[in-house]
């Protein structure tokens, strides 16, 4: 029994066990767990991607199941991430999941795994989990090489204004590394000793080639870095707008939101979707994509234009009705036809726009580069248009666009067309005017015209027929036919009384004709000229209204004065007009314009009115008078300047400054002080009247000396700065001094002529002439004696002065010093036998000028020497300063003493200083000291004190006179 | 045949010219000389325009990372001892194969910046010309090679296959060494060709 229990016991454990077994047999297939789960890792978009399969269904059985994944980084306990997954899983299918890292993937050692459980209303029991599959391990830092430092994510792109999470690798413990963004140090968060982890907030868009990022450690120059892309927000296309042209073609444009700011890392694409049909285009180009209607009549469009980049995808909608996006083309075959003096017609044709539709179209009309004309048509194909009120020969331009006029969208491009409108007659008579002269009894007739304006030519101006009608025998006309573009014409008539008809003829016709009457009166009486002022706006011209029948008024100028084609003006003015304001561009400053006013007769015959003279501006004189200068005297003088053209002036001359200059410091009566452009002071006269053309200039002082300038004045001012003419008033005395002096010059003359006839009388009377001793009658004398030795000595020939005695007796040199103590100048060497103290027969020559010159004359062997120091060797000479006197007294006492028997007496001059040539034959000790340098001292020195006495001092005869 | 005859006189003339006889050294060493002189002038303009384009920390002033090599590219840094022993063809060989290198990178570098800074067209055009002054110093090397009857290294493909996974960082790298060492090997030519010179006067 016990046996049976145990078998029972044990039956049923089995059993127990076997439906155990069973039950979880039963049970597998139904816990579906994930398998073969796989982790690849994309670096570049740090992305995680998982791949895994379920095993356990049923051939084709389907299930919803749902998965949850857990995520861990560095170590499976810290789990980052959980997330369900839920898909519809098939028996076998790959199932794929992606998981982005905000951290870079090298980052770190990132763990996954994943558990699934059925979520299907089909087997609501099977809603528990399978177990987790094992952890997964993705780790890219060990296969990241051997660098001693890395940086992470490379070259990722960003949107700007995003975060980004960057690390680096260090593969040295002992390195301190810091890590910058463009230059500036950003501090991270250690995630494991080699590992470190900045977040980067809102970054910035730095430049289009990147934002550089860099680490580097401190020791050691390495250097690592990423390029962080970062992108400026891509932004929505704008104006996206559709529109078509020929109901064919739809073409949508729109404006690409601002570029990327990369340059080339991202790439924008676009595309149109069309919601109603359906289709869908990848447009190639930034800004424009065509779209082909379909030929169904779609007539609703909803389109969607994508624009996308990398980073970014955005869309922008419209929605609309073919119709209403019609542009249509410009018109075509634009003509202008009928073309008549004043209408046009304008024809053109359209592209069709549907079958049903009408264009409006609308049609400008252009003349001289202004809109004249402008109007709307309706057009279903062909338009036309009737343009009226133009003006005749005028160049015009038309031009025409369209519409859609049910739903307008846009106009057309326009279409132009250009056209000239025919001529027609001219429609004014041209303004004509004359000028009338007589010469040799004819009557030279000018006859002047002004072109007419376009508007009254109505077309080109061809010929002028001039018509002459003898107003004394109406019946002869005679015509002249003058092409154009004439101006005028010369007529040499018989005689003077004419009318003369002028029209201007174009292609098409003639205009009314211009009447004007010349009489044998040329009208070119005597009326007298007034001055008018002109502004810059011109002459104001006015003349008194003429009583009785005027039609009107003529004022005629010339606008170039001085040129023979003066350019005759005039302008014609109604008859109750007494007014006008001349002006011209050609009016120039300083020129002198001449204005006639004429009334026009009934008869069309102008006479003159009046005369106007004026400058548009004055000027100042431009040349100065040439003064002529007469009856000047002590006290005044005359200027005059006849010669001087005051008319030809760029001013009407007002008067005369004279400028004086003169010593005087007052300015005289009538003259008042002015200051000149070169600071100089002169006096100033003003001569009012401009038509003195004489100042006589008074009260001046007799020789004197003036300076003078005359120079005009008009309303502006003077004449040019000159030269002043000088001039010297004569003295008051001067013609009485003549008076005295011619005479007394004459007499004077005549004197010294008497004088001159006389000259021996005077001489002799005067100043007879020196006894030459060679004609004297005591040479005679002596050369009868015996003596040959004996001679004249000459005066110029004899050195010192002295006198000397030959033969003479020792008694006579006793006497001398003994005797004449008082008279020590001469000697007295002559024998003297009856007395020491009368003259004795001594001959002196006075000689007041040769001692100077020997006193000067030192190589001549003459010393100057003082009377002080005067020769103690000769001792006789004690005393000179009674010399002259007693000289002249012995000398003249001598003349006329020396007897006529003396034998013993010779004559020892006075002598001028030797000549130099006569050194040599002087005696070999001359003596030193010189005898004959005392001034006015003349002395008769003793040659032969040193020497015998019977020697004579001079060779005679080698010496010159 | 009378025609004949002096053609056969000519052409025996002109073999020796125009193949086997010694062309004198001295005149493409001038040139060489002249051309790395040439050369010389540019580089630190090229380095310079480089960086500037780079952003920092290339850009910033007084940026220098000796450190940064590339194992393609030989360094021209040579003790001095060691490069004064070089005989001839040694030194040649180096310049030459360097030379070589840097043409090679240059182009890679253009390329690189092409992509990088497309709108920096002076800093492309003055890559594009170092490359062109490398080649043709390459070219004046290979004649002084010639005249002096060394063996001429064949051309070698420098870069491999190494170049094209680089980051953006990693290319910027790239080109600051290849110009750093494009005026290093500059300045390292012109002392050798002034070495060369001094040796084979003209």
């Amino acid at each position: 029994m016990a046996l049976f229990s145990a078998f029972q016991t044990t039956f049923l454990l089995a059993l127990l066990s076997l439906k155990t077994y069973q039950s979880e047999v039963l049970s597998e297939p139904l816990s579906l767990a994930p398998e073969s789960l796989e982790v690849s890792i994309d670096s570049a978009r740090q992305c995680l991607h998982l791949q895994w399969s379920v095993h356990n269904l049923a051939y084709h059985q389907e299930l919803k199941m749902v998965f949850q994944i857990e995520i861990s980084r560095i170590k499976t306990s810290n789990v980052i991430w959980v997330e369900n997954y839920s898909t519809i899983v098939k028996r076998n299918q790959v199932l794929r999941w992606s998981w982005e890292s905000k951290l870079p993937l090298e980052c770190a050692k990132h763990s996954v795994r994943m558990r699934g459980a059925v979520d299907d209303a089909q087997v609501p029991e099977l809603r528990f989990w399978s177990n987790w599959t094992s952890w997964e391990e993705v780790d890219v830092q060990s296969s990241l090489g051997h660098d001693p430092l890395f940086v992470f994510p490379k070259d990722k792109l960003v949107e700007e204004g995003s975060n980004v999470t960057i690390c680096y690798v260090s593969r040295s413990h002992q390195n301190n590394i810091s890590c910058y963004l463009e230059g500036v140090r950003m501090h991270g968060e250690q995630l494991d000793p080699n590992v470190c982890v900045f977040h980067l907030k809102n970054v910035p868009f730095v430049r289009e080639t990147g934002t550089n990022i860099y680490c580097k450690a401190d020791q050691g120059d390495v250097i690592k870095g990423i390029v962080l892309f970062v992108s400026k927000v891509f932004e929505e296309p704008k104006d996206f707008s559709c529109e078509t042209r020929d109901l064919k073609t739809l073409n949508c444009t729109w404006v690409p939101g601002s570029d990327a700011g990369l340059l080339t890392q991202l790439s924008q694409s676009y595309t149109l979707f069309e919601s109603f049909s359906g289709k869908k285009t990848l447009c190639k180009h930034k800004s424009w994509c065509n779209w082909e209607v379909s030929p169904d009549s779609q007539e609703m469009y909803n389109f969607t234009l994508t624009a996308e980049n990398y980073l970014r995808k955005r869309s922008v909608h419209l929605l609309f009705s073919l119709t209403h996006r019609v542009h249509p083309m410009a018109p075509f075959n634009v003509f202008v036809k009928n073309v008549s003096a004043t209408n046009a017609t304008m024809t053109w044709k359209v592209h069709s726009i549907g079958n049903y539709s009408t264009l409006l179209c609308q049609i400008e009309l252009y003349g001289e580069g202004k809109v004249i004309q402008k109007q709307n048509v309706s057009v279903k194909v062909n338009g036309k248009h009737l343009m009226k009120k133009l003006e005749p020969s005028t160049e015009y331009a038309a031009q025409v666009r369209c519409a859609n006029a049910n739903h307008f969208w846009k106009w057309s491009e326009w279409t132009r067309c250009n056209f000239t409108t025919a001529e027609a007659a001219p429609s004014e008579a041209p303004d004509v005017w004359r000028n009338v002269k007589s010469v040799q009894g004819h009557c030279v007739v000018t006859l002047f015209w002004k072109p007419l304006s376009k508007l009254q030519a109505n077309g080109k101006i061809l010929f002028y027929n001039v018509v002459l009608e003898n107003l004394d025998r109406p019946s002869t006309l005679k015509l002249l036919s003058i092409p154009a573009p004439a101006n005028g014409t010369e007529l040499t008539l018989d005689q003077c009384s004419y009318q003369i008809h002028v029209t201007a003829n174009n292609s098409v016709g003639t205009s009314p004709a211009s009447v004007i009457a010349v009489s044998g009166d040329p009208g070119n009486k005597e009326v007298e000229e007034e001055r008018v002022k002109g502004t810059e706006d011109g002459f104001c011209l006015s003349w008194k209204p003429q009583p009785g029948d005027v039609t009107g008024y003529v004022v005629e100028w010339c606008e170039r004065p001085g040129d023979p084609l003066c350019d005759v003006q005039w302008r014609n003015l109604g008859p109750n007009t007494t007014s006008t304001v001349v002006s011209s561009d050609a009016f120039r400053p300083g020129v002198r314009y001449n204005f006639r006013i004429y009334g026009i007769s009934t008869e069309r015959i102008p006479y003159l009115l009046e005369k106007k003279t004026g400058y548009s501006q004055e000027l100042v004189p431009s040349d100065n008078p040439q003064v002529l200068m007469s009856n000047l005297t002590s006290y005044s003088f005359t200027l005059s300047w006849k010669d001087y053209a005051a008319e030809s002036q760029p001013g009407f001359v007002q008067g005369y400054s004279l400028y004086l200059k003169s010593k005087a410091a007052r300015c005289l009566p009538g003259s008042e002080k002015a200051v000149l452009s070169d600071d100089s002071i002169c006096c100033k006269y003003k001569i009012d009247n401009p038509k003195q053309k004489t100042f006589v200039v008074e009260n001046l002082q007799p020789a004197s000396f003036y300076e003078f300038f005359l120079t005009p004045y008009t309303s502006v001012g003077e004449g040019p700065q000159g030269a002043f003419t000088k001039v010297t008033t004569p003295d008051e005395y001067s013609h009485i001094l003549i008076r005295i002096t011619l005479p007394m010059i004459f007499s004077i003359l005549l004197i010294m002529i008497l004088c001159y006839l006389k000259s021996q009388w005077m001489k002799e009377k005067c100043y007879p002439d020196i006894p030459d001793p060679y004609k004297s009658s005591v040479l005679s004398l002596i050369k009868s004696k015996e003596n040959p030795r004996l001679t004249i000595m000459n005066v110029k020939d004899c050195i010192p002065d002295a006198i000397e005695v030959i033969n003479k007796q020792e008694g006579t040199r006793k006497s001398l010093t003994e005797t004449e103590p008082t008279k020590p100048t001469y000697l007295y060497l002559l024998p003297t036998e009856k007395s020491h103290s009368g003259p004795g027969p001594c001959i002196c020559f006075e000689n007041f000028t040769y001692n100077q010159a020997a006193s000067d004359s030192v190589s001549c062997g003459h010393v100057p020497v003082t009377p002080k120091a005067q020769p103690s060797q000769l001792g006789l000479l004690t005393s000179s300063e009674n010399g002259p006197k007693a000289l002249g007294k012995n000398y003249v006492n001598s003349l006329g003493e020396i007897p006529a028997g003396e034998t013993n007496l010779n004559y020892v001059s006075q002598l001028a200083s030797p000549m130099c040539g006569d050194k040599s034959s002087l005696p070999t000790n001359p003596p030193e000291p010189a005898l004959c340098s005392e001034y006015k001292t003349q002395m008769a020195i003793p040659m032969g004190l040193t020497s015998p006495p019977s020697i004579t001092l001079l060779d005679e005869g080698e010496h010159d006179h | 045949f009378s025609l004949t005859a002096p053609l056969c006189l000519l052409t025996l003339l002109l073999l020796p010219l125009s193949l086997g006889a010694p062309i004198s050294p001295a005149e493409p060493i001038s040139q060489a000389y002249s051309l790395a002189l040439y050369m010389q002038k540019n580089t630190s303009t090229l380095l310079q325009t480089y960086l500037q384009y780079q952003g920092s920390p290339f850009s910033d002033p007084g940026f220098s990372a000796p450190e940064l090599q590339l194992s393609s590219l030989p360094p021209a840094a040579v003790s001095f001892k060691t490069w004064h022993a070089l005989d001839d063809g040694e030194r040649l060989g180096h310049a030459q194969g360097a030379f070589l290198a840097l043409t090679q990178h240059l182009q890679l570098v253009g390329d690189d910046q092409r992509d990088l800074n497309p709108g920096s067209p002076i800093l492309l055009a003055q890559l594009g010309a170092a490359r062109l002054r490398a080649q043709g110093l390459l070219g004046n090397m290979a004649a002084i090679m010639t005249a002096l009857g060394l063996p001429i290294p064949p051309e070698e493909d420098t870069l491999g296959v190494v170049a094209f996974g680089a980051s953006a960082f990693e290319r910027k790298c790239r080109g600051y060494v290849v110009t750093r060492e494009y005026g290093h090997w500059t300045d390292r030519a012109v002392r050798d060709l002034a070495l060369l010179k001094a040796k084979y006067p003209g």
